[in-house]
């Protein structure tokens, strides 16, 4: 074989190109063969998370969102209008057909024919095949459960942002809480879980609805606490609106008045104040008072509403709910006293929870003599019924002020945040006080209500203010409790505003004729709820004993 | 040599391009296949989203009142018809003891004969 010129130049090339391919084989089969590392590429912006589900503490759900088609059209795609209408009113039988053609008629590019097709209907237009016409996919956020706990929920605008309750708490201060729910690559959220439950929710509104309607009251109010964790799970506010339609919300009348409102509670401010005198040892259970006379502090004379007349013991102020014992109790504790307990309480600032919509408490300008001695009454100040109900829970619970919550908490992690404000032994003074009263004072029907649930309770009738003056007509009666007493577990509050006497109530319109009965239906609705055990006194089993042999006999 | 070689390297490169081209046909099929499935997945999720959505609907507590107020004669448990695990004895209706079943009968048929 002769050695052709340029033979070796040939084999050159060649070994040239074999390398440049054993390089490509080679890599192509390292790309093939060994699985490359993932890489870990930042999520496009644009891409939008869903906004977390909300749901109550059992996961039911009471907000989410749903993708809604809107029907558009094209009128100058549309070729023959009245084949289209034909097509279109056959499935969508609610479209009015007039309106239609002037629609389609119209010489635009873009008419919205109907917003919010349900997704049958969507399904029977695609399969229609008309021309011209197509889809547009929107999210829109509902509340399946409408009213129910509309206050806490709040509501969003047409962009889906928060504009009032947890909604606005999610986009807002609560934006960290709802990234940590998020799972940007799943493109998923988590529901956000409310402490709110919703069967509790529904009992206590029914039950303060039927107040509101029977004592003709202008509005109601109710909130529901676990008093050892202090998650609320049941808040009303009446008259309330449906999230759904959010155009209700903003009306006054419909604020939420158990956080928005600030409120006089009237003698259930007292509890803070014997929690006081007794905590610091002023007095004791077996102190006396001497409410004979009028109080007289500066220009001002300090009466009872039920006037004893007499020197009474420190229970007994308890229970007849005297100004004058009360407010004497705080003169011995003394201004500087009296304040730092309630600062400490934290009952001279805003408190906040996850709703946005907190207002801060009205305070006597000047804390002078008066203003203490009124104070301890639950006169000349006014905070958030909230407010009221988180303390009177911390007097009940052994001491313990835990800040309350909106979203369902860890029981083990509550003693990171509560403070101690007073002693157990005190807390469990208190506790005696409230279920004598329940049994003996002014909270009796709320006991009679709520058979077996041990309930004990501070009742509270307040004057408001009409026109810079106290009104003997216009009161806003509350009833602030917890049961079962021994061990208490749930803290109740009802709240009415002006409710007027009616019939049984022999023309009186203060707080143990309305709130009070109330409260105890409520109690003795949620009690089987929340798996709280009844346990009877001699006095309610004779009453039960009547009724299973009624029930027998039948 | 150089012919075969040739040769050789042509039937290589023609099987190469039909095995390529069979490849990226089925993963072609197979990327239309996961989009479908992907598509589907959302569809049902926003299924589900919307069934849950009617579900807490329906199972709205107002709701559910009013039915069992018109369809049950169920009422509200009082807290008088509780009643201590201890104590639940005394409180059921009397009934039949039930009978012992034999040995080696058939247990279940004798407690449908019990019932009877």
């Amino acid at each position: 074989m002769t050695k052709l010129r340029g033979h070796n130049r040939l084999r050159l090339v060649m070994l040239g190109f074999m390398v440049c391919f054993a390089v490509i084989a080679a890599r192509t089969g390292q790309l093939a063969l060994l699985a490359p590392e993932a890489k870990r590429v930042a999520a496009p912006a644009d891409v939008r998370i869903p906004r977390p589900d909300i749901t109550d503490r059992n996961g039911e759900v009471l907000a989410t969102d749903i993708k809604v088609s809107s029907l558009w059209a094209n009128p100058r795609k549309i070729i023959d209008v009245d084949e289209a209408i034909e097509l279109l009113t056959a499935v969508v039988p609610d479209m009015n057909t007039v309106e239609l053609r002037k629609k389609l008629t119209k010489d635009k590019a873009f008419v919205w024919l109907k917003r919010e097709v349900s997704p049958f209907e969507r399904q029977a237009i695609h399969n229609q095949g008309v021309p011209g016409v197509g889809f547009r996919n929107e999210t829109r956020r509902v509340y399946p459960k409408g009213r129910l706990a509309a206050h806490v929920l709040g509501y969003v605008d047409v962009d889906s942002r928060g504009l009032a309750g947890i909604e606005k708490f999610m986009d807002d201060q609560g934006a960290l809480y709802t990234a940590s729910l998020t799972d940007p690559e799943q493109m998923r959220a988590m529901p956000a879980q409310l402490s709110i439950d919703v069967r509790v929710q529904h009992a206590l509104t029914s039950e303060i609805a039927k107040a509101v309607s029977h004592f003709k009251a202008k509005a109601g109010a109710g909130v529901v606490l676990n008093i050892n964790t202090g998650e609320v799970l049941a808040l009303t506010s009446l008259p309330d609106y449906d999230p759904n339609r959010p155009i209700d919300a903003q009306k006054q009348v419909n604020l939420n008045r158990v956080t928005t409102g600030v409120f006089e509670l009237g003698s259930v401010i007292k509890a803070v104040t014997f929690a006081m005198a007794l905590d610091l040892g002023v007095t004791d259970l077996n102190g006396r008072y001497d409410a004979r006379y009028p109080l007289v502090v500066g220009r001002s004379r300090i009466n009872d509403f039920h006037a004893q007349k007499r020197i009474l013991t420190v229970p007994e102020v308890f229970l007849h709910s005297s100004n004058i014992g009360t407010a004497r109790m705080a003169l011995d504790v003394g201004l500087a006293g009296h304040k730092a307990f309630l600062q400490r309480v934290g009952l001279f600032e805003r408190m906040r929870t996850e709703l946005p919509e907190a207002a801060a408490p009205l305070l006597p300008k000047r804390w002078s003599k008066i203003a203490s001695v009124t104070a301890a009454f639950g006169h000349g100040f006014a905070v958030q019924p909230l407010q009221g109900i988180t303390v009177v829970a911390a007097l009940l619970n052994g001491g313990r002020m835990v800040p309350p919550t909106f979203l369902k908490r860890d029981a083990a992690t509550v003693d990171g945040f509560a403070t101690r404000i007073i002693k157990d032994s005190t807390s469990r003074d208190m506790r005696h006080l409230f279920r004598l009263n329940a049994l003996k004072g002014t909270a009796r029907k709320a006991a009679q209500n709520a058979i077996g649930y041990q309930v004990g309770g501070k009742t509270g009738t307040a004057e408001k203010v009409i026109n810079g003056r106290y009104s003997k007509n216009h009161r806003l009666t509350s009833f602030v409790g917890a049961f079962p007493m021994d061990d208490p577990k749930y803290a109740v509050l009802v709240m009415l505003d002006e409710p007027q006497p009616v019939k049984g109530t022999y023309g009186y319109a203060t707080s143990g004729w309305n709130a009070v009965p109330a409260a105890g239906r409520v109690i003795s609705r949620i009690g089987p709820l929340l798996g709280v055990e009844p346990k009877y006194t001699e006095e309610e089993l004779q009453k039960i004993s009547k009724k299973v042999t009624a029930l027998k006999g039948n | 040599m150089l012919r075969i070689l040739n040769g050789f390297l042509v039937v290589t490169v023609i099987g190469c391009a039909f095995v390529l081209y069979s490849l990226e046909h089925a993963s072609r099929q197979n990327e239309r296949q996961i989009a479908k499935y992907k598509r589907q997945i959302a569809e049902e999720q926003e299924n589900i989203k919307l069934l849950n959505a009617e579900w807490s609907y329906l199972n709205k507590p107002e709701r559910l009142e009013r039915l069992a107020r018109e369809h049950l004669s169920l009422r509200p448990a009082e807290p008088q018809q509780f009643v201590k695990r201890a104590d639940l004895a005394a409180l059921l209706p009397e009934r039949p003891a039930p009978l012992a079943p034999e040995s080696d009968g058939d247990a279940i048929g004798d407690m449908l004969k019990g019932l009877e």
